[in-house]
């Protein structure tokens, strides 16, 4: 499904060095999830795989379903079939929530829309996500609180049905409850999309224990420095990212 | 509320109502706004000079004017807001989209002298380049009173970027995210009218 190759990523402007680098690979039906301190670059990562223009890749490549995809724009990649959810989604005063969903179906499609299946399938997917009705004519996420731009997130994901799925902290600004429906959506999803594949990034292993990952990567410094299984992701809890360097340490010296 | 037409001139506005205007030549505009009288304005303007005047005549007058226009070329926008009794209030929306390397320049201006007191008096300017245009916005509000409650904010630039990349990620083209923002930029509050569906198709247009 995805592989990046030895990527190295520096800003557009400030001409910093984020990515070092840094290889990933995941193959159909995976799901990987990504850890690691603030600011180590997990979701300049994320941008990066989508596309985003204020990053620059010095060198390297990221293959998608045997392609590369560097020089692709960012909605070429979303209709191979790329899907972000963002940590931080942004605001687009004066666009309606239903009207974005529209163009996005028309435009990833390329036909029209049957509006009829369209609002009925909407409907659906916001009684699954226990979102209220007025969501959608509202401007596309302006002035709905941290949890509701989350569940906004997975209610595109469930309209533009991906095939690789980057969820960057989906799980923070959610309550107990909510943090339960996104992930019980998410499966539902994937049951239906077996091919699907999943990068999870997150601080907090709680995420993971309703969305079990075949993979647990710490990143640190821009590139990936440990990988493993969901064991990893209760050891970094428990011990903090010092705490995994710390016995790193101590088994190469000995 | 009720829908009229007026054409280049001078108008007195006596009863609380809704204006759907489009223009695509120069034109100047006077309205004279009488008393309890609330007025809405919604002003699309392709690619032409325009010259507005408002006078708020008697107390508990109010305006609020949106003002929508897409260029081309050099164009001047000028609108000026008279308060010239107390107790009334005006709220003006300039909202411009400069499509090539034109200048377009907003000189927009409220008044309130110094006997008026208890006014309102904001506005409220956007003009987005989508080429490397020459824009400049130059508010004024000249307020003589301290009993005002006033502001004005102007913005010049792009469309952000994360906007943009926003769209994009789901799918939708670099054309069809600019007209997406262009719509929402200059068509916000705009109900259905014949004077809206002109201009909706000049943004299609661009
Ligand atoms: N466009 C940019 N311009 C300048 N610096 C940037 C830009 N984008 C990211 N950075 C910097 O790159 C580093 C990595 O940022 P990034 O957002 O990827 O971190 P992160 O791992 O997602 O952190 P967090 O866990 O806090 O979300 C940070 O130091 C950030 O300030
Ligand atoms: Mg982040």
């Amino acid at each position: 499904m995805l592989e990046i190759d030895k990527i190295n990523v520096i800003t557009k402007d400030s001409k910093s060095k984020i990515l070092k680098d840094l290889s990933l690979k995941i193959n159909d039906g995976e799901i990987h999830a990504i850890m690691g301190p603030n600011g180590t670059g997990k979701s300049t990562l994320s941008k990066v795989i989508m596309g985003n223009y204020k990053y620059e890749l010095t060198s390297g490549d990221i293959i998608f379903n045997n392609k590369s995809i560097i020089n692709l724009s960012v909605d070429e990649r979303a209709k191979l079939g790329i899907f972000l959810a963002m940590q931080d989604p942004t605001v687009i005063d004066g666009v309606t929530n239903s009207e974005f969903l529209k163009t996005a179906t028309t435009e990833l499609t390329n036909e029209r829309i049957n509006y009829f299946d369209f609002i009925k399938n909407i409907d659906k997917c916001l009684k699954d996500l226990e979102l209220s009705e007025d969501m959608i004519h509202r401007s596309l996420n302006k002035g709905f609180s941290g949890g509701e731009k989350k569940k906004n997130e997975i209610l595109q994901l469930k309209m533009l049905k991906p095939k690789f799925i980057i969820l960057d902290e989906i799980d923070s600004g959610l309550d107990v409850d909510s943090l339960k429906i996104v992930c019980h959506n998410i499966n539902d999803y994937l049951k239906e999309n077996k091919d699907t594949s999943v990068l999870i990034i997150t601080h907090y292993p709680r995420i993971l224990e309703y969305i079990n990952p075949d993979y647990v990567h710490i990143m640190t410094d821009g590139k990936i420095t440990k990988s493993g299984n969901i064991e990893l992701a209760f050891e970094t809890e428990k011990n903090g990212y010092n705490g995994i360097n710390d016995v790193r340490k101590k088994i190469s010296n000995e | 509320m009720n829908k009229i037409d007026i054409g280049n001139k001078e108008i007195t506005i006596t009863s609380s109502k809704e204006l759907y205007i489009y223009d695509k030549e120069a034109n100047n505009r006077i309205y004279n706004i009488e008393k309890d009288v609330v007025l809405k304005v919604y002003h699309y303007n392709y690619d032409s000079n325009s010259k507005v005047v408002i006078n708020l005549n008697h107390e508990s007058a109010e305006v609020e004017y949106h003002y929508s226009t897409i260029n081309y070329n050099d164009n001047n926008t000028s609108i000026t807001v008279n308060h010239n009794i107390k107790n009334t209030i005006s709220n003006i929306y300039n909202h411009g989209v400069n499509v090539l390397n034109n200048k377009l320049h907003f000189d927009i201006c409220g008044i309130v002298p110094k006997n008026i007191e208890n006014c309102i008096c904001n506005q409220e300017n956007q003009i987005i380049n989508l080429t490397n245009g020459n824009s400049t916005i130059l508010p004024k509000l000249l307020i003589d009173n301290y009993n005002v409650s006033s502001s004005h904010s102007a913005y010049i630039g792009k469309f952000k970027e994360d906007s943009l990349f926003y769209l994009m990620s789901r799918g939708i083209s670099y054309d069809t995210a600019i007209k997406l923002l262009v719509s929402s930029l200059l068509i916000n509050s705009g109900k259905d009218s014949e004077e809206l569906n002109m201009f909706k198709e000049n943004i299609e247009n661009i």
